[in-house]
């Protein structure tokens, strides 16, 4: 059977969190999630503090296992849901896009533990030293807002720096992504992309198809120029950001506003013209809509397959 | 002498000159993201033996001196 200290750290049946995805990851997946034994976890993002609260309290009545939170550091209102999983009694909170620092004294006050999501060795080592339970080395093969470094150059390099569990994040789809993260010394790993096309997951229909019909080639990053570079699918507005992001005599206030609102567009309502539909490199794995229970069996079992063949290569 | 390691060692990260770098400038102006910051920040208090707040307050160069003056 497939364990690891993330199991114990996190009180969950297998080492599978999946991503707190902006606008997506709601009390419905998060919750489908952990009754299946992973970690369902909800996004603060696009969201504010009496709808968060309200979720919370979904997810407490959907499932009686652990979850998360993911906040979002740059977000506007985070420091009032800081408060709030506080007084929710949140028992997992996971941050990205900046540094958790401010907030760690009156988490770790409430037993809450904390997982950052680190891009670099050093931003690892920083979480640890205070006080995070565990690190999420999420590389750039990742939907979103990525960093540069590929997952299997970062995660054994974080493995190194830190003792506390590294989860491994970015370019991870199946069963085969967890068994090789566990041999790059991560205790487990977050997924996001698979779980778009959970049934659980409420993203428009269209957002769904575009998954499924994806190809190992279908993404690309914009944003480099402006320091936040997101993977998306090559949408109509996604080419036409990369296109203009080269062209000098586009402002970057331009370049911000043709992607702003995207995320929402694609979420609610599929736009195919102005949605931007976020998604890691694995999106071209994903050939099925599963629900999240057979999602993470699906991937655990094809994990531990793996690893009983391990010895197969000694001779 | 603060000022003249700390600069020191952000030459040698950015493998420019130290002249090319002025105390006043911003890690963002000096073409440094966050994760080079929190990377280069760490690289100065194992220099300095310290142990600094890594927070958003730290801005500019100066600031890390500031706060590493205090210290040492």
């Amino acid at each position: 059977m497939l364990r690891s200290k993330v199991c114990d750290l996190l009180k969950i049946e297998y080492p599978i969190l999946q991503g707190g995805m902006a606008w997506i990851a709601d009390a419905a997946l998060a919750s489908a999630v952990s009754e299946a034994g992973g970690l369902g976890i909800l996004s603060a993002m696009g969201t504010d503090c009496e709808r968060l609260r309200s979720e919370i309290c979904k997810v407490k009545t959907l499932t009686d296992k652990p979850f998360g939170v993911n906040l979002m550091l740059m977000s506007p209102g985070v420091e009032d849901m800081a408060k709030l999983v506080v007084e929710e009694g949140v028992p997992v909170v996971t941050t990205g896009a900046g540094n958790p620092s401010k907030y760690m004294e009156a988490w770790l006050a409430a037993g809450i533990k904390v997982v950052p999501v680190a891009a670099s060795v050093a931003f690892a080592r920083l979480m640890e030293r205070i006080g995070a339970s565990a690190v999420i080395a999420e590389g750039g093969e990742a939907g979103g807002h990525v960093g540069d470094t590929s997952t299997m150059a970062l995660v054994p390099q974080v493995c190194d720096a830190v003792r506390i569990p590294v989860i491994a994040a970015g370019g991870i789809g199946d069963g085969r992504g967890l068994a090789a993260c566990l041999m790059l010394g991560a205790s487990g790993v977050q997924m996001g992309t698979r779980f778009l096309v959970a049934q659980e997951c409420g993203i428009h229909e269209n957002y769904k198809k575009k998954i499924l019909k994806a190809s190992d080639i279908a993404t690309l990053v914009t944003g480099r120029r402006s320091g936040h570079p997101i993977r998306t699918l090559k949408s109509p507005v996604a080419r036409r950001y990369a296109e203009m992001e080269f062209d000098r005599s586009v402002c970057d206030d331009q370049l911000s506003g043709l992607r702003a609102g995207g995320l929402k567009k694609a979420v609610l309502d599929g736009s195919e013209s102005e949605g931007y539909f976020m998604a890691g490199q694995i999106a071209g794995m994903i050939r099925e809509e599963q629900s999240a229970r057979d999602i993470v069996r699906s991937v655990v079992s094809e994990a531990e397959e793996l690893l009983k063949r391990c010895d197969a290569w000694l001779v | 002498m603060v000022k003249e390691k700390v600069i020191a060692i952000l030459a040698e990260y950015k493998d420019c000159d130290a002249g090319d770098i002025d105390a006043a400038q911003s890690f963002e102006e000096l073409k440094l993201d966050s994760l080079d910051t929190v990377e280069i920040v760490m690289n100065l208090e194992e220099a300095f033996d310290i142990e600094l707040k890594i927070t958003e307050d730290l801005k500019t160069v100066q600031d890390v001196i500031d706060a590493i003056e205090k210290l040492v």
